[in-house]
């Protein structure tokens, strides 16, 4: 018998990966399996395979060396392969737009409905290392400086990244303008779209007068909104509800409040992983693995309940190693808050390997990361969670929690990452410096693939040695 | 007599509304009530006593100021309104905004960090949802009353309702001169006519205006909202087009609203079913209007001026090149007048492709 050998932590390139996969025995590769098939749902693979099928940027980023790690790349980059599986096991294939996090919930609720986010395919581009999608949305009459969302509509032209979904469901309101535009245009080409309201959450700051205590609430996370906010998102879910039950002919409400359990167990085994990590002396896991992570929330990336595998096993994994002082980055790495996800995965892998750590994010999924009440009416709950949104209020909501950290003297900088053109970045960037004032913040416009230039990891560079 | 915001109450009961209006004086920009949506009934902001004045400007160096507080990437508009608040922040009571453009709800946002000037937002649904804008106004009128200390009572609402639509039926009488075939009013004259309307000062509106008789080829002006600065570049246009009708913010689409009831259910009802803005979701009726009114203006040809950032616009311009089949000449501004001479020969040919298109060439 074969002893094992163990693994020391550390982030491990392309190559590396490929050779250290051939020591993975058969039956763990055929341990894995998404929709719990034996026949098609294998996804372990090393990075190489997705590389092949044109993920090229695979070849330049830097992975966490764990088989837990592996295993989730694998099962994340085997989405397109899981949807067009879906369809043609007759699973229901639900586009849920725009909300970011809470939807799905309601579509999990409906048997043999997959909900996906059509938005995370924004990262293509970018693993790709291609611009064929950008330039395609170019060609269909998307203006260039605009969020990298644009992609969106490019992939429901060219009906290749997923399949036709059998129900759109977009989210807009008080949100991003760039998506709300995109979502506009992917109805123009002939999808039928059911629009749901998203409703400001109008801070007291932004009344003219102190609001009477029974008309206002605060969430979880103590952020005020009206009362009157919840009734609004309810009667919507109220809608999205009877159109599943038109679409699937099932209305079993108990299985609503089972899946926010299950969703519940997830984001708290998340929020378990990112607090380990950021306490942890030395980081257990890198920043791009967690950023994945983090946006499993949205929908368990097609396969709920083995996502929620995955990130149990992670979650065992991070606390060994927390348990035994070992990780990933160097220890004296420099804590720092990211703000707003990177469409460019490599820009996380970079900064790490210029020595930051990321101990706090605000990716604009806070909706995603909240627990929902299991002691009140499901779709009440439902709503309470969602009212937490990251872009449905304030700037300076957004940043309570890293200028908590901040004044704790916990983080050292913060960096933002923004989107030429795009609305919020636009208009919220400045404010957010502003607000962070007492740490140094570097503010990046990510690039189109290819765009990370010397000049950039220059600046990055300097930002490192301000806050060292 | 006239309310400036030290003037304004903080506290105490409200006082008995006064059958005098306070802008009465001529002098420009004081008690003054911002707001920047057209979905904002201006009717309720007249009934605090202040005069409303739409944020609507251009200038190249408010812009500059904006940009200390936002990146240089906001749009244009939302940049010089900031740097207008900014230069005039004593002249201003309170400023309404609203959730219709992101980046103009946004805006709010950076005014209540940067000044002391009160700002309410207005949560206009983004999708048909009539219940959200109702309640919203209701709130809007309390929020109203209580901050400035008068009762919107039957007869000030009334009284508001009549004055302000009997302007807008009067402004519509000389759009309709602007719209006729052949165009006896240019839509730089309406533009400057209509400018009074829109920063309240509708007492000093001149509504007689002469003839400017025109044959020029007609084209329909759509987009961004035009500005108050921005005048110079529809004048531009005009010396070799007739812009015979419009769907723009900053010039007719204010006066498109009818309040046929004159009360406040009578204010919801005709500012929820006003022509439709771009930004609603899906956004159908923007277009059926603007196709409606582009057969009935008989325009041969579309201007589209987007200003820079404005997704609303920019992301449909492949859009209404398709559904509406004529030559658009799409101009994209950052209000800056740099470029005018690549404009007068980008006009002109635009005027060569009306005239081929009329021909049947294109």
């Amino acid at each position: 018998m074969k002893k094992k050998r163990k693994t020391i932590p550390k982030k491990i390139g392309f190559n590396t990966w490929s050779s250290q996969f051939e020591n993975i025995p058969d039956e763990i590769i055929k341990k894995y399996k998404y929709y719990n098939n034996d026949e098609w749902g294998i996804y372990l693979s090393p990075p190489a395979t997705f590389m092949v099928y044109g993920a090229r940027e695979l070849k330049r980023l830097k992975f966490d060396n764990s088989l837990e790690a592996l295993r989730m790349w694998g099962f994340v980059f085997n989405e397109t392969e899981r949807l067009f599986r879906a369809r043609q096991i007759n699973k229901k294939i639900i586009a849920t737009m725009g909300d970011l996090g809470t939807v799905p919930i309601l579509v999990l609720s409906f048997p043999d409905c997959v909900p996906f986010y059509p938005e995370c395919l924004w990262w293509i581009p970018f693993f790709k290392e291609s611009t064929e999608l950008l330039d395609t949305a170019s060609k269909l009459g998307l203006p260039e400086a605009t969020c990298f969302s644009r992609v969106v509509v490019s992939t429901f032209y060219k009906k290749a990244y997923f399949p036709k979904p059998d129900l759109i469901l977009a989210s807009t309101g008080a949100s991003c303008d760039d998506y709300s535009c995109v979502m506009q245009l992917v109805e123009d080409m002939g999808y039928e779209i059911m629009w749901t309201e998203i409703p400001y959450r109008k801070n007291p700051d932004f009344l003219l007068n102190k609001p009477r205590p029974q008309d206002y609430e605060k969430t979880q996370q103590g952020l005020p909104y009206p009362r009157i906010m919840e009734d609004y998102i309810v009667q919507e879910y109220h809608r999205i509800w009877q159109r599943l039950f038109k679409l699937t002919g099932v209305n079993n409400p108990h299985r609503l409040a089972e899946i926010i359990k299950k969703v519940n167990q997830l984001r708290s085994l998340v929020a378990e992983i990112k607090q380990l990590n950021a306490a942890a002396e030395i980081t257990p896991l890198p920043g791009l693995e967690m950023m994945t992570i983090e946006f499993g929330n949205l929908y368990g990336y097609a396969d709920f309940d083995e996502w929620l595998d995955i990130v149990q096993m992670i979650h065992n994994m991070v606390k060994k190693r927390v348990e035994k002082g070992i990780g990933v980055l160097k220890k004296d790495a420099i804590p720092i808050a990211w703000i707003t996800p990177s469409a460019d995965p490599y820009l996380l892998n970079l900064v790490e390997d210029l020595g930051c750590r990321i101990i706090e994010t605000e990716y604009v999924i806070n909706q995603a990361m909240v627990q929902i009440e299991e002691n009140i009416e499901p779709m009440k709950a439902l709503a309470r969670s969602f009212i937490n949104g990251s872009l449905i209020g304030s700037p300076a909501e957004r940043v309570i929690n890293i200028k908590e950290k901040i004044a704790k003297k916990i983080i050292k900088g913060v960096l933002i990452t923004n989107m030429l053109g795009a609305s919020h970045c636009a208009m919220e960037t400045r404010v957010i410096e502003k607000l962070l004032g007492s740490v140094p913040v570097l503010s990046l416009d990510v690039p189109a693939p290819f765009g990370i230039t010397q000049q950039m990891k220059t600046r990055i560079e300097a930002f490192v040695e301000i806050i060292r | 007599m006239e309310l400036t915001p030290s003037e304004i109450p903080k506290t105490g009961k409200p006082v008995p509304n006064q059958d005098v209006h306070p802008i009465v004086s001529n002098k420009f920009l004081t008690g003054l009530i911002g707001y920047t949506c057209s979905y904002i009934p201006v009717e309720l902001l007249s009934a605090t006593g202040l005069r409303p004045y739409r944020l609507l400007h251009s200038e190249l160096n408010l812009s500059q100021k904006g940009e200390q507080l936002v990146r240089v990437d906001a749009c244009p508009l939302v940049k010089a309104n900031l740097g207008f608040i900014l230069e005039n922040q004593k002249r201003f009571a309170a400023i309404i905004g609203s959730t219709g453009c992101d980046m103009s709800r946004r805006m709010l946002e950076v005014v209540r960090l940067t000044t002391s000037i009160p700002v309410y937002v207005f949560n206009n649904p983004r999708t048909d949802n009539f219940e959200i804008f109702n309640n919203e106004i209701d709130l809007l009128v309390k929020e109203l009353e209580q901050f400035f200390h008068r009762r919107f009572d039957k007869g000030l609402i009334q009284k508001e309702c009549e004055r302000w639509e009997q302007i807008r039926q009067r402004l519509r009488q000389i759009d309709a001169r602007h719209r006729a075939n052949p165009s006896t009013i240019s839509t730089a004259t309406f533009h400057n006519i209509i400018t009074n309307y829109y920063q309240g000062d509708i007492e000093n509106i001149k509504f007689d205006v002469s003839d400017e008789m025109s044959y020029k080829p007609r084209a329909y002006l759509l987009g961004s909202p035009i500005s108050y600065e921005a005048n110079p570049i529809i004048e531009l246009i005009e010396q070799r087009l007739r812009i015979c009708g419009d769907f723009n913010c900053g010039i007719s689409r204010g006066i498109y609203v009818t309040v046929s009831e004159k009360t406040i259910d009578g204010l919801k009802k005709g500012y929820y079913n006003q022509p439709m803005c771009i930004f609603k979701r899906p956004n159908k009726g923007y277009y059926e209007w603007i196709e409606k009114d582009i057969k009935e203006t008989k325009s041969t040809g579309i201007i589209a001026y987007v200003l820079d950032y404005c997704d609303n616009f920019d992301f449909e311009l492949l859009k209404m090149e398709k559904k509406f089949a004529l030559p658009i000449l799409k101009l994209k501004s950052d209000f800056s007048f740099q470029n005018l001479s690549q404009l007068k020969v980008r006009i002109d040919a635009f005027i060569e492709v009306l005239a081929s298109h009329r021909a049947g060439i294109v």
